[in-house]
């Protein structure tokens, strides 16, 4: 009994570490939510092309401690392009094409990264030491642990120059009135640019964590945009930290369900979780209601 | 333009006529086109077409994004397969087929038709991929991802052969587009383009929001289901992994492509989607295809480099998505390898340059070269007409209360309403009269009191309820239905009667003459009667108009007087906010007076304007006003 309630705990913290690089990715799309009201539907595609990226400036020789911010650099850029060529547009004309041209990019960035890259997974290298640390039993390793404290470090990062710096505070306010803040002098397409900027490096740097531990491949774009937004719809778009809660807990129902039931079902009590949310609660869990104006 | 044809026809019977052409083309296409692998992209094509007509009714006329329908296709094709391996005969199979992803498709549709675009989106993507999962995991049933083998079989002792199957998918394509069309037509297809622009406005006009999105939902994934039947009697084999992600975004962007809100535009997009990898194959067939392409593209920016402006985003973009493609398609080692790189920026260029697709594109060109005799109008008839309402109040609100937060909004209202009277709601900017109006109609839920309308007591915060009680209000923000004209907003929303009454309440506000105007063409002032014939076209028993002169000239305000009187004349309640004190004193019995979310005063317009209390709500006493001064010179900037 005890064995095996340690093997579900073992199960469960693995899963809720690699959570918060779900609540990282996700915490992408609360920042685009949060300026512009869009989110990107190509976001694991970024990820995808953020691992791509660093393991790329690891096989030309640079050490990983360099590769992540090559990596970020690439993923600010992706970012930024996504929002100037899909989403700037449709958000003018008040429409949900930015849907759909947030797709078709991620679709041609799946297609190249098959091209460029290979469609095969890989394994990327780093410099973390083999081997676990132990707690009560339960074993963690040091890439997991690099994934919650990069994910936190990165979100707390952000949210710090949100708060204190003038960037952060204009960006905040785009974010409630755009047309406003342009009255007070700020450039509001600038501000939500950054803000997609900001999210394209958070998805490099989720990917360049995350690798480490599943592999790096072409496919491993879908999957990650569905986590990541279950995560984020779970908690609220508008929620904060509740993310890494929702992160964490998405995880560990993933291995767990994995664990339990079958391999093949871990990603369905997500899902499910998922569905159940939108229909009880749009706002999520976290998130504030919305007042219907007339 | 330089040609230019006047035929006479009208745009329909042209309709008519260019539909029977393409499907004997398609039909007699089997005896130029033969063998095995050429049917088999042909069937390809008109399952693919079927199915695209049933994803346009919810991503064009619905207007949300639905990821779920290619595992609705797939779960319509293991349906009918298993009921195939069951012997089941063909025409149950298909209906077998239709129902295995209509019944998931309704479950789907309970939770997800509230959520709106993001959400939407990904309600149904987690669906898709949650049915995946499921064909995947249930071995003993579908074989999991070995997938599953069938036989096709004969229909009523026909043997189908590849030409006879193609055959019989092409007439159920034909029914399956008429169908649609009629439909899509009908009131219901226009109260589903009226509640893409206006969800409040459909729930409050008594149209029903939520129950004509299920419908048109069901429809999609009824057909679907019909598709994917078909499919699986195409292919013969099936696996869950064929109807995951890659297929949907290839459907959606044919769907995109082709043009929404159109059938032709679903075929267009279904050919395109079929074709498209053969086409990557031949070099040489797609090198020349993409200049072409980049040819077009770079026409619309030229004319506007010629007149010495700069292109706009809209312009440059799909050149340089073209240009992308024509690098990949002259650079690439393979080109197929590139098949969804390449599709990516077609599709991007086509969202961009096209945002009606190319079916949208070539009817806008078709319109400018034939003129098309218009469609007659009809007499108008009805009109305002006396209204028998049932004794009693008209209206009773009795301590209604909501706040929002820490602001109570209304505050304790108690408000009587005679049968028959005009009552004025009057109050400074902020005093809660709207929200006190969105009480009544039922869009806000109150915190506590009741509320009864013509005797009859509705469920609170229910719009839908409060229309069922007879009344109908107009909105102070417009919201009108901009994808409809004036003719077809009346009819969407009519308690009773055709074409020939919607004409008569179009007359009754002097409308008219517009009536096949687009409401996104109109003027404000026009769109605000427009409300007023919308909301007397469900026959209330109390009209509510919050602030209906808003933003009027002169002369509109002068009509409206006149409209309100005789509105007024027929026996119909009116609860009217205004700020114009002069429409006030014209037309209203008792007016009540708001401050603050609580009345502060009641009586007849003369009676009001003396009222002391009132004039301080205005202007402010003499104290408070100084104060207000130094607050607003306080506030940092």
């Amino acid at each position: 009994m005890n064995a095996e309630f340690l093997a579900l705990a073992q199960m469960a913290v693995g899963g809720g570490l690699m959570g918060m690089a779900y609540a990282l990715v996700a915490y992408g799309f609360q920042l685009t939510y949060a300026a512009g009201k869009a989110v990107n539907f190509g976001q694991g595609e970024l990820v995808m092309l953020g691992a791509f990226i660093g393991l790329s400036l690891t096989g030309i020789g640079l050490p990983y401690w360099a590769a992540v911010p090559g990596a970020m650099v690439a993923g600010a850029a992706l970012g930024w392009f996504v929002e100037r060529a899909a989403v700037r547009l449709a958000l003018q004309q008040r429409n949900e094409g930015w849907i759909l041209l947030t797709i078709i990019v991620g679709l041609f960035g799946v297609s190249a990264a098959e091209n460029i890259w290979g469609r095969d997974d890989k394994p990327f290298p780093v410099p973390w030491p083999e081997g676990a640390l132990e707690f009560f039993g339960i074993s963690v390793t040091w890439p997991e642990l690099a994934i919650a404290s990069g994910a936190l470090g990165i979100m707390a990062l952000v949210e710090l120059a949100k708060r204190y710096t003038m960037l952060g505070i204009a960006v905040q306010a785009v974010s409630a009135d755009p047309d406003a803040a342009e009255l007070c002098g700020i450039r509001s397409k600038s501000a939500i640019s950054l803000s997609w900027a900001v999210s394209g490096a958070a998805a490099a740097f989720a990917g360049t964590i995350i690798a480490p531990v599943t592999t790096v491949g072409p496919t491993m774009a879908a999957a990650l945009t569905l986590k990541a937004f279950s995560v984020a719809v779970v908690a609220g778009l508008d929620s904060g930290f509740g993310l890494v809660l929702a992160g964490i807990a998405l995880g560990s129902a993933e291995n767990l369900s994995g664990f339990l039931i079958g391999s093949g079902w871990r990603e369905a009590p997500g899902l499910i979780l998922l569905i159940l949310a939108l229909a009880l609660r749009p706002q999520g869990i976290f998130g504030k209601k919305i007042i219907r104006k007339v | 333009m330089l040609i230019h044809f006047n035929l006479g026809l009208r745009e329909k019977t042209a309709e008519w006529i260019m539909r029977l052409t393409l499907f004997s083309c398609l039909a007699a296409l089997p005896m130029i086109w033969h063998g095995e692998y050429a049917l088999g992209l042909l069937t390809l094509m008109t399952v693919y077409g079927v199915l695209l007509i049933g994803l346009d009714a919810t991503v064009g006329y619905l207007g949300q994004i639905n990821l779920a329908q290619a595992a609705l296709f797939g779960l319509g094709a293991y349906g009918a397969a298993l009921a195939i391996q069951a012997a089941v005969p063909l025409p149950l199979a298909l209906l077998v087929g239709i129902a295995a992803a209509l019944i998931p498709g309704a479950a789907l549709a309970v939770p997800s038709l509230r959520l709106e675009g993001p959400q939407f989106a990904l309600s149904t993507l987690s669906f898709a991929t949650l049915t995946v999962i499921f064909l995947n995991e249930s071995e003993p049933v579908t074989n999991g991802a070995l997938g599953l083998s069938i036989i096709r079989p004969s229909l009523f002792n026909i043997v189908l052969d590849s030409t006879r199957f193609y055959w019989l998918c092409l007439m159920v394509l034909f029914a399956t587009w008429w169908a649609s069309q009629l439909m899509l037509r009908s009131r219901f297809g226009l109260a589903i383009e009226a509640l893409r622009d206006s969800p409040t406005a459909t729930d409050a006009l008594g149209i029903g929001t939520l129950r004509h999105k299920a419908l048109a939902f069901a429809w999609g994934s009824a057909l679907a289901g019909l598709a994917g039947a078909l499919h699986a009697m195409n292919f013969g084999y099936l696996q869950p992994a064929a109807f995951g992600y890659d297929l949907m975004v290839i459907l959606l962007l044919g769907v995109v492509f082709g043009g929404r809100r159109n059938q032709w535009g679903a075929f267009a997009g279904a050919a395109v989607v079929t074709m498209l990898p053969n086409l990557l194959s031949n070099r040489t067939l797609f090198a020349s295809l993409v200049t072409f392409g980049c040819f077009l593209a770079i026409a619309s920016p030229i004319r506007t480099l010629l007149t010495r402006k700069l292109p706009s985003f809209r312009q440059t973009a799909p050149v340089a998505a073209m240009a992308a493609a024509l690098a990949l398609a002259v650079f690439a080692s393979n080109v197929e390898e590139w098949r969804k790189g390449i599709f990516a920026l077609f599709l991007f260029a086509a969202v961009v340059g096209l945002p009606d697709g190319i079916t949208g594109a070539a009817t806008i060109i078709l319109r400018k070269v034939i003129c098309f005799a218009p469609d007659p109008l009809p007499v108008a008839t009805g009109g305002i007409q006396p209204v028998a309402s049932p004794a009693g109040l008209a209206l009773h609100a009795l301590n209604l209360r909501k706040s929002f937060g820490g602001v109570k909004a209304v505050d304790n209202v108690t408000l009587e309403i005679m049968k028959g009277e005009t009552h004025g709601l009057i109050g400074p900017n902020g005093s809660g009269k709207t929200t006190l109006v969105n009480l009544i109609s039922g869009l806000y839920k109150p915190d506590s009191g009741s509320l009864e309308i013509s005797g009859v007591r509705p469920i609170p915060g229910s719009l839908m309820s409060a229309y069922s009680a007879r009344s109908a209000r107009t909105f102070q923000n417009l919201q009108p239905f901009s994808g409809l004209t004036a003719l077809e907003s009346i009819m969407v929303c009519q308690r009773d009667g055709g074409i020939s009454e919607a004409m008569g309440w179009l007359h009754a506000v002097g409308l008219e003459a517009k009536a096949r105007l687009r409401c996104s063409e109109m003027s404000y002032g026009d769109l605000r009667f427009l409300e007023i014939a919308r909301a007397l076209a469900t026959r209330p028993y109390v009209l509510m108009l919050d602030e209906p002169a808003a933003g009027m000239s002169k002369p509109d305000i002068i009509r409206l007087v006149d409209l309100v009187s005789t509105i007024k004349r027929a026996g119909i309640t009116i609860l009217l906010i205004e700020h114009h004190q002069d429409v006030i004193a014209e037309l209203c019995d008792r007016v009540t007076v708001m401050d603050g979310g609580q009345l502060i005063a009641l009586g007849t317009p003369d009676q009001v304007r003396r009222n002391p209390k009132v004039i301080e709500a205005y202007l402010g006493s003499d104290e408070s006003a100084t104060q207000a001064k130094s607050e607003i010179g306080a506030q940092p900037c």
